[in-house]
């Protein structure tokens, strides 16, 4: 296990909006949708890696780009040494007999109108391997490798439940003998009982035939029952990579606690824990934060230096400054439930909205700070208001983007190691901030 | 605690090309006033079909073809007592007597229901805000004129539509329920109500629009929340987040909870008291301490055995081995439903096992809540194969309501 | 390229529908018809008698007016008479004009009718799947580009379009012998040729292959997501191997429910053309409407009774597509997960 088997560096992929004829004829800015933003990792021969996250952080976007079956727009990957987006003619064909990919869907991933013979032997049709006798006997020992009879070679899809349907998507993956296996959330479609006959048969095939594993799921009690690394992703970056025990046990990044408090533990006294759900909901993918991704949920947001106050209000004042910004506040809505018409009562306004953002009594200085912004907001100027908290709280995590380090156990985050010129560029934003003029 | 809801044997049947299916049956429990009841069963054990049955929103070629809903509700039974005494029983009324128009007026105000997918339960032309103001103002007319079921639904005819079409001010839902409606989405964590009513479903998030519908559903002050999946299509984080919003509003509200699931931390977060569902019958009822510390049904024992431990990882998961039953009844043995999945089946299994008392409130239909294991009473090899299943795979998603057909 | 389990389902939904019955039966008497049109004629359809003109069906009367000379009072008059005109059995449902028989006529337009309904369908199908899966598949420019084609060509009402085209080509017309009348199993009075309309073939095809195209580029279209397309592509298929393997047949249910019906509109615009004087058969229902056009006050049985065929065969057609199109339609996989 020296050299990995696949590396991947820099992954990018973008999918671009109003980038039709006509949106470039009148001037449209092509959007992009960032899936998959700067993605670097690495899976050692004969390990299952696990790549976890929730919905939009770009995990089967990752898996079909780096299985070339989507192109990139940025980014390498590598496979046993071979650039995998130069190959082509008979070395690509040598990629897609060694390395397989076994699919989320129970219903979609087998063609209905072929049978359970036809589809496992399919990959070995398409690269001419073996006779149509020998295939047919490699589909019966296939079948009954992965749990089913040789007798159902003959079924259609139909005919099987959601659990067998995974296990023939499984042997059509094995048909070619290949080394590497990506499992794009194999076994999320399944009922709890059939999922563990399944993941049992995956762990199984693995020491069998000494495959390597990239996992892919949203649910963490199985990437951690089936892993021996795990990364974790969001908003189309890895924001940690590690040791699956020390993941779980000892997670760094804010967003990987968060998710592992998140979890439902089947078991009594499970009411009795206390976790800290994070609040918000996850950005769009379109228009993702600036700096740190997970800046707008994280809980462990660090406060600008020199600000000292406490970690709930600083982020119960990022959440008004974040409603300013994104005009979430009907002003005139708002002068309406005030009742006041002629809009003179600001500090009234500046109540009401005061009121409902913070439910303890900030400091003095920050009260100011708030109210005064509120006014502002209050006579229309949201640009004003949003800067005058900009100013005083804006965050590291905002203006800086965090990146991996290296290491075995690296994450993506200021509060922890960092590689040197994110170190760099957080100074710089530190010394801009402190140069003369600005007022705290 | 009292009861607010006594299921007793209720059975509901499709009656299908393919045969008559029997979803729900002969299913009992209790649902106590301002609790959850966590309904826990994988697909085809009948837990979605059970919760469409107490709302009374199964359609054909569904019925429910026996058992009784008993509601409690002293001024509904005082009201009823007078025309039909055999559906009261002291506080109680049996909602499976009441007429037709009776039931309809119940949901809303009574009963409420949410579903798994938020986007398909809001109309995407309407503006959140209005589709909440109209269940408050359905609800608003029936206390208005509460003996008159005409009132509530009155309002949406023709002429109205015409109306409404042609003239640009004019709405169903009067300034009352708008801000009734505003109310509600702010009760259920949603950061400027007002502002996000007088947007379109598409706008929202999965999650706020879970909590949207959470809103739509309390809208009449709800006795009763019935919850099939509510969190199965959301992320983790946002998971975690509905719940507490959940058991939150159930504590505030007094509410009762009748949460359907597969995912057995959901039922451990939220729970108070667990209904284990398999093949339509219900296998173990109890306490969550009970069901989860306490199994004796062999099929919940295996179900929280193959549920991999977040925080404890095993080297291998015990999965139950085989695949659920389809319940088209020509197919269904008689016998335990799970005797041939059963790692314990002895030769009592082979009759239809009644529901044995294991503790005060606890109980399992099972055989073994009464004896042990044995090995000498084991069933022989070959004697549960299924009816109508020999080699063949057989569907473990003999859902209803799906048009698949097995022959 | 339909499932088995399709085919079962198909079977036991045939046996429920009394319309899919019905509709099949008609069908099949038509096919029968043209197929042994040489055996069950009782006349020769291009058989001239004009002793025996505008004979009405049996069962009904027609009076002819017989001009006549007569001398009146030392002057010649013509006399007009009305005289009732015998029906025979030897000519069934009547003669025409030409004193031909309408029921051998109308036998042999089936021909006409049949072999344009199902040519022009087999090339329409055939070129509009091609250039709908190439569109949805491939998507981008290609189907832009293709589909933009195909609205232009369906912004040409189809009437006239097909007129243009018979003009521009001719009237072109293939013959082949008859083996029923060449094998002499049938009368050797019958017509001893076999009169394929080409170019209203073609032209009928071209008209109509849009639809196709639309059907399949939309199915297409949503079976290029299904995860089995992506699985196909990480083994290494080509996209002909995806396409042929597993697009085409997965698209083809409703080109087949279409296919049906647009049997129909063909042989409906083929006897509208027919009617025009545009048809290369002289042998059609829409030929026989056309000259029967002009008695319809009289001997209205030379238009209607080839009418009303057009009718029965439009009508069985359309039954067994609309039939076909509920049964197939359960054709969908169930949805997995917990109920």
């Amino acid at each position: 296990m020296t050299d990995p088997l696949v590396t991947v560096d820099g992954l990018e992929k973008y999918y671009y909006e109003n980038d039709t004829l006509l949106d470039r004829l009148t001037g449209a800015e092509p959007e992009a949708v960032r899936a998959v933003d700067g993605v670097s990792f690495e899976v050692r021969e004969g390990e299952t890696l696990g790549v976890v996250g929730e919905s939009g952080c770009g995990k089967s976007t990752l898996a079909e780009t780096l299985m070339r079956l989507r192109e990139p727009t940025g980014g390498s990957v590598t496979f046993d040494g071979d650039p995998v987006f130069d190959l082509s003619g008979a070395d690509m064909d040598a990629f897609r007999r060694r390395a397989q990919v076994m699919f989320q869907d129970p219903f979609s991933s087998l063609d209905p109108r072929m049978t359970a013979g036809e589809i496992i032997t399919e990959p070995l049709a398409i690269h001419g391997v073996g006779t149509g006798d020998e295939r047919r006997r490699r589909a019966e020992s296939l079948l009954e490798e992965v749990g089913l009879s040789a007798d159902q070679i003959d079924r259609y899809p139909h005919e099987f439940s959601g659990g067998q349907r995974q296990r023939i998507g499984f042997a059509r993956a094995l048909a070619i003998d290949p080394e590497f296996i990506v499992l794009d959330e194999p076994v999320s479609a399944l009922d709890v009982s059939v999922q563990a006959q399944v993941l049992n048969l995956l762990a199984d095939m693995q020491a069998e035939r000494d495959l390597t594993y990239l996992f892919i799921a949203h649910d963490l009690s199985v990437v951690r029952h089936i892993s021996d690394r795990v990364a974790v992703m969001y908003l189309g970056k890895v924001v940690e990579v590690g040791p699956t025990e020390e993941i779980f046990e000892d997670p760094d990044h804010p967003y990987t606690k968060a998710l592992l408090d998140s979890v439902p533990r089947a078991e009594t006294g499970e009411q009795d824990r206390t976790i800290e759900t994070i609040r918000g909901d996850v950005p769009s993918p379109r228009n993702p934060p600036s700096g740190c991704s997970f800046r707008t949920r994280c809980p462990e947001l660090i406060q600008p230096p020199g600000l000292s106050i406490p970690q709930e209000t600083f982020r119960e004042i990022g959440e008004l400054r974040t409603r300013i910004e994104n005009g979430d506040i009907d002003v005139a809505l708002r002068w309406e439930q005030v009742g006041d018409p002629t809009r003179e009562d600001r500090a009234a306004f500046a109540d009401s909205i005061y009121t409902e953002a913070f439910d303890t009594a900030l400091p003095d200085a920050d009260e100011a700070t708030v109210r005064e912004a509120i006014r502002a907001l209050a006579e229309g100027e949201r640009e004003p208001a949003a800067a005058t908290l900009r100013e005083r709280y804006q965050s590291p995590c905002e203006a800086v983007e965090p990146a991996l380090p290296a290491g075995d156990h690296p994450a993506a985050c200021l509060l922890g190691e960092q590689p040197d010129d994110v170190d760099a560029a957080r100074e710089e934003w530190e010394a801009d901030r402190d140069a003369p003029g600005v007022d705290l | 605690m009292t009861d607010l809801l006594r299921v007793r044997d209720l059975s509901t049947r499709f009656f299908t090309e393919e045969g008559q299916i029997n979803a729900v049956e002969g299913v009992s429990f209790t649902v106590e006033a301002g609790s959850v009841l966590g309904v826990v069963g994988e697909s085809g054990s009948g837990k979605s079909v059970t919760g469409l049955s107490l709302i009374d929103l199964v359609e054909s070629p569904g019925a429910i073809t026996g058992g009784e809903i008993w509601y409690n509700n002293p001024d509904l039974a005082e009201r009823v007592a007078a025309d039909q005494p055999a559906a009261v029983d002291g506080d109680f009324v049996d909602l499976r007597r009441l007429s037709e128009a009776e039931r309809r007026s119940l949901r809303g105000s009574a009963f409420s229901m949410i579903f798994q997918d938020p986007m398909s339960s809001f109309n995407p032309a309407l503006t959140v805000g209005e589709q909440i103001a109209e269940a408050a103002e359905v609800q608003r007319r029936a206390s208005a004129n509460p003996r008159s079921t005409r009132a509530r639904t009155q309002g949406y005819g023709l002429g109205r539509l015409l109306l409404d079409s042609v003239l640009p001010d004019r709405s169903y839902t009067t300034e009352e329920s708008w801000d009734r409606a505003v109310e509600l989405l702010e009760r259920v964590g949603i950061p400027d109500p007002a502002e996000r009513a007088e947007e379109y479903p598409h706008q929202f998030s999965g999650g706020m629009l879970q909590r949207a519908m959470i809103a739509q559903a309390l809208a009449g002050d709800p006795d009763l929340l019935v919850a099939d999946e509510p969190t199965t299509a959301l992320d983790v984080t946002i998971q975690a987040q509905i719940l507490d919003l959940l058991a939150d509003l159930q504590e505030t509200l007094d509410m009762s909870v009748v949460l359907i699931t597969h995912n057995l931390g959901v039922i451990a977060r939220v729970a108070d008291r667990v209904s284990v569902m398999y093949a339509g019958e219900v296998v173990e009822r109890g306490t969550l301490e009970d069901v989860f510390d306490d199994p004796v049904h062999p099929y919940t024992k295996g179900l929280l055995g193959s549920v991999p431990d977040i925080d404890r990882p095993g080297d291998r998961l015990e999965p139950i081995a085989g695949n659920v039953p389809d319940l088209v009844d020509a197919n269904m043995p008689d016998r335990c439903y799970f005797a041939d999945r059963c790692p314990k089946a002895m030769t009592d299994c082979l009759t239809r096992p009644p529901e044995y008392e294991v503790g005060d409130g606890h109980r399992a239909r099972c055989v073994l809540a009464e004896r042990d294991y044995s090995e000498a009473d084991a069933v022989p090899e070959g004697r549960l194969a299924r009816p109508a299943d020999a080699a063949r795979g057989a569907s473990d998603d003999p859902t209803p309501t799906t048009e698949e057909s097995d022959d | 390229m339909i499932a088995p389990r399709t085919r079962r389902n198909l079977r036991s939904e045939l046996s429920r529908s009394l319309l899919a019955k019905l509709g099949i039966a008609i069908v099949v008497v038509i096919i029968v018809t043209a197929l042994f049109a040489p055996l069950l004629a009782p006349h020769d359809p291009e058989d001239q008698n004009l002793d025996n003109a505008n004979i009405p069906p049996i069962g009904f009367t027609a009076t002819e007016n017989q001009t006549s000379t007569e001398m009146v009072d030392g002057e010649v008059q013509i006399v007009e008479e009305e005289v009732v005109v015998n029906t025979t059995a030897e000519h069934p449902l009547g003669t025409d004009s030409l004193g031909r028989d309408v029921l051998s006529r109308t036998m042999f337009g089936a021909r006409t009718s049949l072999l344009v309904g199902l040519f022009g369908t087999a090339i329409a199908v055939v070129l509009g799947v091609t250039v709908g899966i190439t569109a949805g598949y491939y998507g981008g420019r290609i189907d832009d580009a293709l589909m933009r084609f195909a609205d232009v060509m369906l912004a040409f009402p189809s009437l006239v379009l097909a007129i243009a085209l018979i003009g521009l080509w001719g009237q072109a017309s293939l013959r082949i012998p008859d083996p029923l009348v060449a094998t002499g199993i049938a009368p050797e009075t019958m017509p001893g040729d076999i009169v394929l309309p080409g170019t209203v073939i073609v032209v009928v095809a071209l008209v109509n292959w849009v639809w196709f195209a639309r059907v399949a580029r939309g199915e297409a279209l949503s079976v290029r997501d299904q995860e089995y397309v992506k699985a196909a592509r990480s083994m290494g298929g080509s996209d002909l191997h995806i396409i042929l393997r597993h697009v085409l047949p997965n698209s083809l249910t409703p080109i087949l429910v279409l296919a049906t019906i647009q049997i129909a509109a063909i042989i409906l615009l083929e006897s509208a053309l027919s009617f025009l004087g545009f048809s290369g058969a002289q042998l059609s229902w829409g030929f026989d409407i056309a000259q029967g056009r002009q008695y319809l006050s009289s001997s209205w049985w030379i238009a209607t009774v080839p009418g009303l065929a057009i009718v029965a065969a439009v009508v069985g057609i359309n039954l067994i597509g609309d039939w076909l199109r509920d049964a197939l339609d359960p054709d969908i996989e169930g949805q997995g997960g917990a109920p």
